[in-house]
């Protein structure tokens, strides 16, 4: 019987029937998976029919926290959504942080499993005593705000928290986002498309139970430790100041800042996009996940426009991604983007996309139904995000993703999207940080840092390289030897650090997690012993399941890769200049360390 | 007395988690004697707690179970209280408020608060010998019938209503 950290119980809900059950959640069954991200994978992968459609009903959305989900511990704030991915058609999962899982673990659900779809718009009231199906056709339309708003109003109680999707979910744009918090987004491989699908506007939680550590002093100090290794790190004043967006230097620094869709790594007017001027000039306060001490989130207020954020992502997504040196804009956009629920990564990949590809007249306006942008156009950039919000005219095609989109181009313009697995790649361009450019090719939800973080290789610590991975090369970020030993240790921490429910910038960006702290959180909080060597092991074995599943899903080997651009094309200018990924090297050896032999 | 200074609160809930892991050995928002509320459409963030409000209104136990200690605090008598709820109703903030039989109300944890602690932007702040208690006047009227969370909410709109012009003018 679990006593300490988790709620010990799931929370199984059938739309289609309107009926939920609670079950009590086995400890032989979660011990080998500790919670969250894992746990949600190794659900999917028992139960999930894998040939299903992603937007049809026997989809599973799960929503998952962890055992220390919600406790003193620092940004323990994060949830896992988790499905069948209909961007992608492979695991789709996306994590936000916020205050949303802190209450859900009030709820004692550590897992919410939602199958079956529900014949109108509802929302859902998750409290400990299970489901309330609330019918709201009403809320058709709403902004994600405007949702949580009326939620809290409706049931007299401002201490629910809302996971909501905007408009895009509900017209199952395939890259449209759950955003809870107001501004907290669960961005990747579009889960808002399949709560739309599912007819759901929005789950709302609020719970009663309270969390219990099974040593409370020692819990205390094994956090009181953590708190300190945040305030004496050295990046601690950046990230206090800029959060994320300290990198819109630091990468256009190294020439890596993706810049007019990838054909640059460095911006010229990096100075009136960055995270600097967005701190000096817009901020207006710093923001917070559940009791964290970074504080790294930010308020801004601009002209009519005001939000919370945005993360890096974001910022380099709608400034040089796309050519734009307007940062009023982008923060508009951010704004916008969370309030509609569209992923600014999937976005901004589409009209890159298409932007470079008019330019080099592979596309032609008439191809687009009279469609033609240009770098920084803002008017018609944002014109055309709200037509894929909403689906309208060329909107409908623009909302299937970049990749999808591009099928019905030739192999040129194909070969431009900036995609793995079908999941467009994020802002930093791997061709000057090798070690992610190998967690592009190989994460099992398609391009993306998140599954490895590899920052390790930006720390310059040779000889700490040379201990832990076996070669100094592994903290040179030009270099392709020793990533993929770097990458298969650091993927492990990040899928740990998500089954904590912990937060990646803290736990992997800042190197404070590892396999001993997470054994002795896991001791004092939970009660249960789990060695750094098996802590190990597990997370080995819960990568090999995410494997098998993608395989299930028809994932092969070859799309493990990059795209061509990255393997064959240098930057002429920059610190970045002459080099390329040889990804299949990268790839063999990763393979080999995991022994995936096919 | 406690003070807060909404515009510098990040709604990290570090105040309202010490406060319930403290004095309950659990996590709960609801057995905080502080409790963070988040007003997302408007950027504010902020914990409620007890003023030691100059009108002293929750002070109208029909019972005698509330007094009001030697640093101003309130101090409900469990043996006394009913859980009538004539406490909680007429505080025109929420700072007072019933949960699983039990009154929870801020004590100043005996005079070493534990979310002064917690807190790291210095959002809030403990003097001893603060006597300029506020007046909740204003918030009193609009309190009426309403649960102690939509007043926590509106008082907070209230405040956040300032901090929002100055964001304005720095803007500005």
């Amino acid at each position: 019987m679990i006593k300490y950290g988790y709620g010990g119980r799931i929370l199984r809900i059938d739309l289609t029937e309107q009926r939920f059950r609670i079950a009590p959640l086995d400890s032989s069954w979660i011990k080998p998976v500790i919670g969250g991200r894992a746990a949600n994978t190794k659900r999917l992968f028992e139960e999930l029919n894998p040939d299903c459609d992603p937007l049809e009903p026997d989809n599973l959305l799960i929503f998952g926290i962890g055992p220390l989900t919600g406790s003193l511990l620092t940004a323990s704030a994060y949830y896992t959504v988790t499905a069948k991915s209909p961007l992608t058609g492979i695991l789709g999962d996306s994590a936000a942080g916020g205050q949303f899982a802190a209450e859900m673990k009030l709820t004692g659900f550590d897992q919410i499993i939602i199958t079956g779809r529900a014949d109108s718009l509802l929302y859902l009231i998750v409290t400990e005593s299970g489901v309330e199906f609330v019918n709201c056709p009403e809320y058709k339309g709403k902004t994600v705000l405007a949702t949580t708003d009326a939620i809290r109003k409706e049931r007299k109680d401002y201490s629910i928290q809302v996971a909501a999707i905007g408009p895009a979910g509900e017209n199952l744009v395939l890259f449209s986002t759950v955003v809870s918090s107001g501004n907290r987004v669960n961005g990747r491989t579009g889960m808002g498309a399949v709560m739309g699908s599912k007819n759901i506007k929005a789950i709302a939680v609020r719970g009663s139970l309270s969390l219990e550590v099974a040593d409370p002093l020692a819990f205390l100090s094994e956090v009181k430790k953590i708190e300190k290794d945040i305030l004496n790190h050295e990046e601690y004043q950046r990230r206090y100041q800029m959060g994320t967006t300290r990198l819109m230097e630091d990468l256009n620094s190294i020439g890596i800042l993706a810049t007019r869709h990838f054909q640059e790594g460095v911006c010229k007017y990096v100075d009136r996009i960055s995270g600097q001027k967005l701190a000096s000039t817009y901020k207006v306060k710093n923001k917070s996940c559940f009791t964290c001490n970074l504080h790294c989130s930010r308020y801004y207020v601009v002209d009519d426009c005001e939000a919370e954020g945005p993360e890096f992502e974001t910022l380099c997504s709608f400034t040089s991604r796309i050519g734009n040196s307007d940062l009023p804009f982008a923060l508009e956009m951010n704004s916008y983007l969370n309030q509609m629920g569209l992923d600014s990564i999937s976005t901004s990949e589409v009209i890159g996309w298409i932007i470079e590809c008019q330019e080099k007249g592979l596309i032609s306006a008439e191809d687009l139904d009279g469609l033609s942008i240009s770098w920084g156009e803002t008017d018609k950039i944002r014109e055309v995000v709200d037509m894929i919000a909403f689906r309208r005219g060329i909107g409908d095609r623009l909302a299937n993703g970049a990749k999808k989109l591009s099928e019905s181009f030739g192999e040129e313009a194909k070969k431009l999207v900036m995609q793995v697995k079908g999941l467009d790649i994020i802002c930093g361009d791997p061709r000057g940080i090798k070690a992610y450019g190998l967690t592009y090719a190989i994460a099992s939800r398609g391009a993306d840092h998140l599954r490895a973080e590899p920052y390790f290789e930006l720390t310059n610590r040779r000889e700490e390289a040379k201990k832990r991975f076996g070669t100094e090369k592994a903290a040179d970020r030009l270099a392709e030897e020793g990533k993929a030993a770097l990458v298969s240790y650091s993927e492990k921490i990040a899928l740990l650090t998500d089954s904590l429910t912990m937060c990646k910038n803290i736990g992997l960006c800042m190197d404070i997690l590892n396999f001993e702290k997470a054994s002795a959180l896991l001791k004092a909080g939970a009660g249960i012993d789990y060695s750094p060597e098996y802590l190990k092991k597990i997370m080995g074995d819960l990568i090999d399941i995410e494997f098998k599943l993608n395989r299930r899903f028809g994932l092969k080997r070859e799309d493990n890769t990059l795209p061509e651009r990255f393997q064959k094309e240098s930057f002429k200018e920059g610190p970045t200049k002459g080099s390329t990924v040889d990804i299949q090297r990268m790839v063999d050896e990763y393979y080999k360390i995991h022994k995936w032999e096919e | 007395m406690i003070r807060i200074d909404i515009s510098k609160c990040t709604g990290c809930k570090r105040c309202e988690s010490a406060c319930a892991f403290f004095r309950t050995g659990r996590i709960n928002n609801r057995l905080a004697r502080i409790k963070v509320m988040n007003l997302y459409e408007i950027g504010i963030d902020g914990p409620v707690v007890c003023n030691q409000c100059q009108e002293g209104y929750c002070n109208c136990c029909p019972e005698d179970a509330i007094t009001i200690s030697s640093l101003g605090q309130v101090i409900v008598s469990p043996t006394r209280c009913t859980l009538c709820g004539a406490c909680e109703q007429a505080c025109p903030v929420g700072a007072i408020e019933i949960f699983n039989d039990f009154v929870y109300v801020c004590d100043l944890c005996g005079g070493r608060p534990k979310c002064v602690e917690a807190c790291t932007e210095g959002a809030i702040t403990y003097d001893k010998e603060e006597q300029e208690h506020p007046s909740l006047a204003i918030f009193k009227k609009k309190a009426k019938k309403i649960n102690p969370s939509q007043k926590r909410y509106s008082y907070l709109k209230k405040l956040g209503f300032e901090v929002r012009k100055n964001w304005r003018k720095e803007h500005d």
